[in-house]
């Protein structure tokens, strides 16, 4: 998927909160096709860890780094940093295939291309055919599913997972983590995973070669 | 979903309503006037010119109104800022001003560069209804998940990218919605292009009332109205089909943002450009209760309160003050009567294949002619057997028939995004279908009816085509008295129906403030 | 349940100020009361149907209602076209009993629809002399009159070293340009009288005489008070100081003035090309009360009230012999060669005036 190899995330005492601090400052590195689980009790700044890194609230010191640049005063839609909330908030007006195909719509390519990946990506999630189904008729697991495919569909440099898998069944979990950590490992992209299950941490961190957990 | 029984009979009421008192009325106007020959007047050019007229008017205006009052909504409705709701209270009160005063503060303020035509007529359209299109957008802008947004940056979409592929479609239908009543209104108009048009913005609604009042032609009258009736039947029923195609998305208005950065500045900075604009005719009006030509004076505010009835004595103006009371009752008994029945109405649509046209029929109202309307009314109610006069209610019941087409404008889109399997959850906790439907809809429909109401009592506060009909001749409401002091000489006259135009302006926004207030304790 | 007390309130509060509303009516009547027309029980009520600019003061109205035992209650018509266009297309079952406000442009309509019933008031023969055979054989009766003239401001003329205009054909001359504003006749009342006085004058040649006032920079605005408070130099700070008013306009500068009343009025009256109108009532063809609305008629033509006329309407009473307050005396003349028209001419032509006036005027 990703031709660029060799980019990973790194945070240098990142301080996040939004008035202040809500944690000590932050110093990662997570190498491309890795995965840094993020395990913690609700309301410890998880959620915001993740926002500030997509840029989505700004950082309160410290910097964000990816694959050598750093982007901690760029926008949200220029860091390439997709992600995957514990909602799908999937685009109510758009079927399922526009849905994955925003992405890649956003990068320019045309409708036909646009599609034909949003294809691509809905088979490797296992969804394929439901392309034009309307978002409001999926099951919670599709949904997400779809999520994932429409953020791996932009090509991001980094992906991030917000709780993604609390709302499914245990089978469904396991099996949406395997594909995370094969959908990482094939784009050689770094991901962070935040989760409250110190087991599902475990299973991400696990999974993927130099994975690792940090408590909260 | 299985709805409560009693809904599918919820568009009776507002039938009723519809037939008793805008049916009937028009069909014993039209009995008195329409012969065979009224076909005849149709072939004439005239009310075709004048209705191509008002077409361009009505559309620039809705242009204006929608740029000026989509960021209003977006700031006002969205985000959490200090004084909010009276910033939005403020923000109504254009639309509820008498147009009579509207005209003379803009020409005070714009007379002398812009002259009377087009751009005036423009502007001051756009000023009186920026009000509908924030409350109609803002009501469905605020549930809206502002997440979505935040997801759409996160693949790649800039923000305003990001408004435009996802927001947007979604406020596709409350836009439309808007956009259709604000051209109706603008095409309607009476009292804005009489004062500050010329040749180029007239209106068929100015042609009827002149057809009627002065040629007293009445067959011609009636071409023009029919003429009226079917292009605003035309745009509502445009309206509806775009309210058609949505998607059943967001459940809840979604908890205040709290903006940072730009975007709180941005936030602020919208909302300070709104309180100019809405306050700056009005400070003229400010001003011109304050000024006599030989400088400041208290004589107006005095004669307002100090004395019991202005003309010291006489029966024309009467007391401000019982018609103040007057104005606040029957503003209260609009939006109440407009509230039920618009709400009934809205929720008809939900429960009914023919809600959506049924919908549409209640907003039939916006296209007919006062004048139609008020003399249909006096034909129908106004005599033996069946005299209504003496209730005082004939003018609220006018009212609440222009305000109902806006509470189902307002209701209908929001109640359509609200997620219906709430009320399966309901039911599955074992609520019987009436209480699971209303814990899937109440939250939504309580939050809307006191927006759409609020909306319903500013219309009453300042119309004046309907109440100059049906109005005892002592018991006025408040344009009425502007209206009447307007038209007497001296500089007194000025003087106290500006003073009496301030307190206009300062009863909507506490009534239409109080409102808002005791829907947001939901 | 929250959502009871909202609705408690609302309803608790609309109920408070309707009585509220109810009792602080401070006028004369109790019409909300007595609404039945029931001649049998009780005391009889008139509907009196009459337009916005209608006043009398409340305590010869309730000086009436005592001596007659007749309650008078007021009905608003709106102006006095909507007023007259509901009268015909009620006609023969009335909204009200009595009609006041028909004026002489749209009599006669009322009259060809049979709006009237026929009645000659008792005091008939104290009409002015002018207004003595203006009954339509005894179908309505003349109340008041009053003249549409032009009104100028003479304290900005004085300023400007200019003598005011004197004639109609002066306010065509280039050394008034730009300073006229007329009222359009097509929505305005005056507007429509001082056309009427115009096609009165030049016969023929009105629109010639349009024409030059058009080019002599002629301001139209749509309704009298437009043109009085916004174009008009004393009013609102305009820049016109010749208006298309009433001869009563200067009186009324006085009555209506801020604290203390000016001596004299800065506007003045330009008696030429005033046009004259008559206002007059009449008994509603159907009423069922045809005896107590006869007493009214009368009332209306009595000296009480004739005399209550002019500082509440701002209008000359039609009967002879009243004594004008001084105001109206010294400042508001009475013109007697204005122009008139018949009332049957202006009801078949009205309409292609209009026409020809909107095309000649580029409206």
């Amino acid at each position: 998927m990703n031709d660029d190899g060799g980019l990973n995330l790194a945070c240098d005492q990142l301080i996040v909160g939004y008035k202040t601090p809500l944690h000590e400052p932050f110093s990662f590195t997570v190498e491309p096709g890795s995965v840094l689980a993020v395990v913690g009790p609700s309301g410890c700044g998880k959620s915001t860890l993740l926002a500030t890194i997509a840029g989505i609230t700004p950082a309160l010191g410290g910097r964000v780094i990816i694959g050598g640049h750093e982007v901690t005063q760029s926008p949200t839609h220029e860091r390439r940093v997709a992600m995957v909330f514990q909602e799908p908030l999937l685009f109510p007006t758009m079927n399922v295939r526009d849905n994955v195909a925003y992405g890649p719509r956003r990068a320019g390519l045309p409708k036909g291309q646009a599609r034909e990946k949003a294809e691509e990506l809905l088979g490797w999630v296992d969804l394929a055919g439901l392309g034009d189904r309307p978002v409001d008729q999926l099951s919670g697991g599709q949904a997400q599913r779809v999520s994932l495919a429409r953020a791996l569909a932009a090509e991001p440099r980094v992906l991030l997972l917000d709780e993604p898998f609390s709302a499914l069944d245990a089978p469904l979990r396991t099996r949406l983590a395997l594909d995370v950590l094969e959908a990482v490992q094939r784009a050689g992209i770094p991901a962070v995973h935040v989760t409250h299950d110190p087991a599902e941490a475990d299973t991400m961190a696990h999974g993927s070669p130099s994975g690792s957990i940090l408590s909260m | 979903m299985t709805a409560p029984g009693w809904l599918r009979w919820a568009w009776l009421a507002p039938a009723i309503f519809i037939v008793a008192f805008l049916l009937v009325p028009l069909a014993s106007l039209l009995a008195r006037v329409v012969t065979p020959e009224t076909l005849d007047y149709v072939a004439d050019p005239l009310p075709w010119r004048v209705a191509g007229l008002a077409t361009a008017q009505a559309l620039t205006s809705t242009a204006l109104a929608l740029v000026v009052g989509l960021p209003m909504a977006n700031a006002l409705t969205r985000y959490r800022l200090l004084g909010r709701r009276w910033v939005l209270a403020l923000a109504t009160v254009p639309f509820v001003l008498p147009t009579v005063v509207v005209a003379l503060a803009f020409r005070a303020l714009l007379g002398s560069s812009l002259g009377t035509g087009f751009v005036i007529v423009v502007l001051a359209h756009a000023y009186l209804n920026m009000a509908v299109v924030i409350r109609i957008v803002g009501a469905r802008w605020s549930t809206i998940d502002p997440r979505i947004e935040t997801a759409a940056r996160t693949l790649g979409a800039n923000r305003w990218v990001a408004f435009r592929t996802v927001t947007l479609p979604s406020l596709g239908p409350a836009i439309a919605s808007a956009a259709a009543i604000v051209f109706v209104f603008s095409f309607t108009s009476l009292g804005i292009v009489l004062l500050l048009g010329d040749s180029s913005t007239r209106t068929l609604e100015a042609l009827v009332l002149r057809q009627t009042s002065i040629l007293l032609d009445f067959q011609g009258a009636a071409v023009s109205a029919a003429i009226q009736a079917v292009v605003v039947g035309s745009v509502l029923l445009w309206a509806a089909k775009q309210g058609a195609s949505v998607a059943s998305g967001g459940t809840r208005t979604f908890r205040l943002v709290q903006a940072r950065g730009a975007a709180r500045m941005a936030v602020a900075a919208v909302a300070m450009v709104a309180v100019l604009i809405v306050l700056a005719p009005v400070a003229s009006l400010v001003w011109a209760s304050v000024h006599s030509s030989s400088g400041w004076t208290a004589a107006w505010w005095s004669a307002l309160f100090g004395s019991t009835t202005i003309d010291a004595g006489s029966t024309r103006i009467g007391s401000p003050l019982a018609a103040m009371g007057r104005s606040i009752t029957f503003a209260l008994i609009t939006g109440l009567v407009a509230a039920v029945v618009g709400g009934l109405a809205a929720m008809s649509v939900l429960a009914h294949r023919l809600g959506r046209a049924f919908a549409l029929a209640t907003a039939l109202p916006l296209g007919i002619s006062a004048a139609t309307l008020g003399l249909g009314t006096l034909l129908a109610y106004g005599r033996a057997p069946l005299d209504l006069r003496a209730t005082g209610l004939l003018v609220p019941i006018a009212h609440a028939l222009i305000a109902v087409p806006l509470v189902v404008a307002v209701a209908t889109p929001t109640l359509r995004a609200t997620d219906s399997r709430l009320v399966t959850v309901a039911a599955t906790l074992g609520a019987r279908p009436s209480r699971a439907w209303w814990t899937g809809y109440g939250p939504t429909l309580r939050t809307v009816m006191i927006a759409a109401g609020g909306l319903a009592c500013a219309v009453s506060l300042g119309e004046f085509g309907a109440a100059s009909f049906l109005a005892r001749a002592d018991g006025p409401t408040v344009p009425l008295v502007i209206a009447r002091l307007l038209g007497r000489p001296g500089e007194a006259s000025f003087g106290v129906a500006a003073a009496m135009a301030v307190v206009l302006v300062i009863m909507t926004t506490t009534l239409v403030a109080a409102v808002d207030r005791g829907g947001r304790r939901a | 349940m929250k959502r009871i007390p909202v609705v408690t309130t609302a309803a608790l509060s609309v109920a408070a100020l309707v009585l509220t509303a109810c009792g602080s009516d401070s006028t004369s009547n109790s019409a909300d009361a007595t609404d039945s027309k029931d001649a049998a029980s009780g005391p009889r009520t008139v509907q009196l149907l009459t337009h916005d600019s209608f006043a009398l003061s409340e305590d010869v109205i309730a000086e009436f209602e005592e001596s007659s035992g007749i309650t008078l209650e007021l009905v608003s018509g709106g102006d006095a076209g909507s007023m007259v266009a509901g009268a015909i297309l009620a006609a023969g079952a009335p909204t009200a009993d009595v009609i006041f406000g028909v004026d002489n442009t749209l009599v006669t309509r009322a009259l060809e629809a049979e709006v009237f019933e026929p009645y000659t008031a008792a005091d008939a023969d104290a009409l002015r002399p002018a207004l003595a055979d203006q009954t339509f054989e005894g179908r309505v009766t003349p109340i008041d009159f009053g003249d549409v003239c032009i009104n100028i401001d003479d304290v900005w003329f004085e300023a400007a070293g200019i003598t005011p205009p004197t004639t109609l054909d002066d306010l065509a001359d280039p050394e008034y340009a730009d300073l006229l504003v007329v009222q359009d006749p097509g929505t305005s009342s005056p507007g429509l009288a001082f056309l009427l006085s115009t096609v009165s004058r030049y016969d023929e040649g009105w629109t010639d005489y349009w024409q030059r006032l058009l080019d002599n920079g002629v301001k139209i605005a749509g309704s009298w008070s437009d043109a009085y408070y916004g174009d008009f130099t004393f009013g609102g700070g305009g820049d016109r100081p010749i208006v298309v008013s009433y001869a009563t306009s200067p009186p009324a500068e006085i009555v209506y003035a801020e604290g203390e009343p000016p001596q004299a009025p800065s506007t003045s009256v330009m008696t030429d090309g005033c046009y004259r109108q008559i206002e007059y009532a009449g008994i509603l063809a159907g009423t069922d009360e045809p005896e107590a609305a006869q007493q009214v008629i009368d009332w209306l033509l009595s000296p009480e009230v004739q005399a209550d006329i002019p500082l509440n309407m701002f209008v000359f009473p039609a009967r002879d012999g009243i004594a004008l307050p001084e105001v109206f005396e010294e400042f508001a003349p009475q013109v007697d060669n204005a122009e008139q028209l018949p009332s049957d001419f202006i009801a078949q032509n009205v309409n292609d005036l209009l026409a020809e006036w909107g095309s000649v005027m580029g409206r």
